[in-house]
């Protein structure tokens, strides 16, 4: 075994390892669980049974689902609405300043969401530093209720989720050919044509990526809810969390875990499908 | 090859070094035990103290429960875990006698439902839930009752903790039961209850209630002792009042986990936490009244009249404890998602 092929060796055992053991393994233990009978004193016991994903079809459980996938999808949404024409104006930027501009998105990754949701509190509470300006400036005689409304919590999750949407959309804008641009105006396509003929579907991987991006995780970012929203509606995160943690049902808590698994895989799916079609017909 | 093997002993040499001391685990809520504290204790007995913290009673409890308690000395749980902790096993029986500082407890909080005669817990802290409100925005006067909250002037204008327990409890009261009830009616009449509070509901907070308060959102609601005394020191309009019906207490307490394997060392460090000095030094660290009458009495004259800190004995008997209530949790947490959900 030479020096370069032991290298390989080792980087891939270590990372198959860690995945085996940290995402495989508890993976695995989760649906493993989710068929077995909740029980105060161990967590969980046998017999085998099918109650839970029964348990689950049940109209309080669709709301849940429902409420996060409604804030998942709208959250989507207004990021792509924001992050397609700045990720076109970055890729259109002159090349010595684009670092600087990506550099820009990304620094706030540098501090904990967490953080940086108890930041948006400050910004948005009835004495905080946007109320204070408006009273200040007349604009307003009674403070604005923006903390612990629906608008906080799009604030807060479009914040935390903008960079996932801009760098896979930037990476295919940057990579537009301008020449095809050119050629479509040539043949008479005004600005809108050429958006929607060329620009849009030579974009869409990114557009699909980045949608992928956004949605996955805003389905699991309870916390921008709870602290910004108030906490007043329920989410599968906080649903899974309260099975394991308040009842101690653990099983009820897998099953959840695991429907959402399969949720999230058939979204991937389509994505791939979708994807490798799009790949193919650019082939042929 | 060869670097592997240096690199990995190494790593090996500190987990033997250690293994010849005498060593004491504590798991704690965060910020509820001040350093010096620990320090004292090392350098009084020798014993090492290794310190984790942990930020809610359900997390403290799945790991106790994992681990059997085995690698945990000393823990922190509250009222009703002390309670379902006790009838799970987890817990190791503490004999009062080899405590010196047993006797500088307050015998106001001995004795309670959820550990009858201490056997299982040492109080540490200890404090209650009841109500806070702006009195720039609320007439003191009409602050007496939980049934006050549903009054329309608070439409979208209440903060309550996001606790299932707590919130449905204060439904039960008002309907004139205990916060402990297991009766499904019973819960279902508070959840109804509590559904007709929705509307003046502005923000359940997990974290820490007062800050809506702070922040002028929300005019009243349910918080915690603590953290309405800390709000008044920043802000004086807040007060807080002990309702008619009574209050929700609870009380933190040093229990040993069955298969804890200092239990020496952990005996050692609860009489030294019941040592006047020691008690007061923590009280003045985490904001909440100590369980220690001796160092109650060495305080301030107007902190020990703090209302808000020390309830007329009154209140503390009109109000209730915690306690487990068993499977009815599946109840109350079946009710806790209709409220979420508006269902």
């Amino acid at each position: 075994m030479n020096e370069k092929q032991g290298f390989k060796f080792i980087a891939v055992f270590l990372n198959m390892t860690w995945f085996a053991l940290f995402v495989l393994a508890p993976g695995l233990m989760v649906v493993g669980i989710s068929f077995l009978t909740r029980d105060i004193s161990t967590f969980f016991t046998w017999p085998l049974t099918l109650d839970h994903y029964r348990e689950l079809v049940d109209p309080v459980y669709a709301k849940v689902l429902k409420n996060s996938l409604v804030y998942s999808f709208n959250t989507t949404l207004l990021c792509l609405g924001i992050g397609y024409p700045f990720a076109w104006f970055l890729s259109r930027a002159p090349g010595h300043r684009r670092p600087l501009l990506l550099m820009m998105v990304i620094i706030p990754f540098w501090t904990s969401s967490l953080i940086r949701t108890y930041a948006l509190v400050i910004l948005m509470k009835a004495n905080g530093l946007i109320n204070t300006v408006l009273l200040a400036a007349g604009i307003v005689s009674e403070p604005v209720s923006m903390l612990y409304t629906d608008f906080a919590v799009y604030v807060g999750l479009v914040y935390s989720l903008l960079p996932f949407m801009i760098l896979p959309l930037y990476a295919v804008l940057e990579k537009l050919d301008i020449r095809l641009m050119e050629a479509a105006r040539d043949l008479g396509a005004n600005s809108l044509q050429v958006f929607v003929h060329v620009v849009l579907p030579l974009s869409l991987p990114g557009v699909m990526a980045g949608c992928i991006m956004v949605f996955l995780p805003a389905m699991g970012l309870f916390y921008i809810p709870d602290l910004l929203g108030g906490a007043k509606t329920m989410l599968v995160g906080n649903f899974i969390k309260n099975q394991f943690l308040t009842t101690g049902n653990w099983p009820f808590g897998s099953a959840a875990s695991v429907f959402l698994l399969l949720l999230m895989v058939l979204m991937l799916a389509i994505y791939f499908f979708i994807s490798s079609r799009f790949n193919r017909s650019q082939l042929s | 090859m060869k670097k592997w093997t240096v690199i990995l002993c190494l790593l090996l040499v500190p987990a033997l070094v250690s293994a010849g001391d005498r060593t004491l685990y504590v798991y704690n809520w965060t910020e509820y035990m001040p350093d010096e504290v620990l320090t004292a204790f090392e350098k009084k007995t020798g014993i090492k103290v290794v310190y984790s913290t942990y930020d809610s009673n359900e997390s403290m409890y799945a790991k106790v429960k994992l681990t059997r308690g085995k690698g945990y000395d000393v823990v922190f749980p509250s009222t009703y875990f002390v309670h379902k902790m006790r009838k799970e096993g987890l817990l190791s029986p503490i004999d009062h006698a080899r405590l010196a500082n047993f006797k500088h407890l307050d015998p106001v909080l001995l004795d309670k439902p959820y550990d009858p005669g201490n056997t299982y817990s040492i109080p540490y802290a200890w404090g209650s839930t009841a109500l806070a409100y702006n009195k720039d925005q609320v007439d003191p006067e009409k602050m007496t009752s939980w049934k006050d909250l549903w009054r329309p002037e608070f439409k979208n204008r209440l903060v309550m903790n996001d606790d299932v327990r707590e919130v449905l409890g204060v439904g039960l009261i008002i309907n004139g039961f205990s916060v402990n009830d297991t009766d499904p009616d019973h819960i279902r009449m508070a959840y109804e209850s509590i559904r007709a509070l929705m509307p003046n509901i502005r923000v359940f907070s997990g974290d820490s209630p007062k800050q809506p308060l702070l922040n002028l959102e929300a005019w009243a609601g349910m918080v915690w002792n603590g953290e309405a005394y800390m709000a008044a020191q920043d802000f004086p309009a807040i007060q807080y009042a002990y309702p008619e019906e009574g209050a929700i207490f609870w009380v933190d307490s040093m229990v040993i986990p069955k298969e804890a394997r200092n239990k020496k060392e952990a005996l050692a460090f609860i009489d030294f936490i019941l040592e006047p000095e020691n008690a007061l030094l923590v009280c003045e660290y985490i904001g909440y009244a100590p369980a220690n009458r001796t160092a109650v009495s060495m305080m301030p004259e107007e902190l020990k009249n703090n209302p808000t800190i020390f309830p007329d004995p009154e209140d503390v008997k009109k109000g209730e404890f915690q306690t487990d209530v068993g499977d009815a949790i599946l109840v109350y947490e079946r009710y806790w998602e209709r409220l979420k959900t508006g269902l």
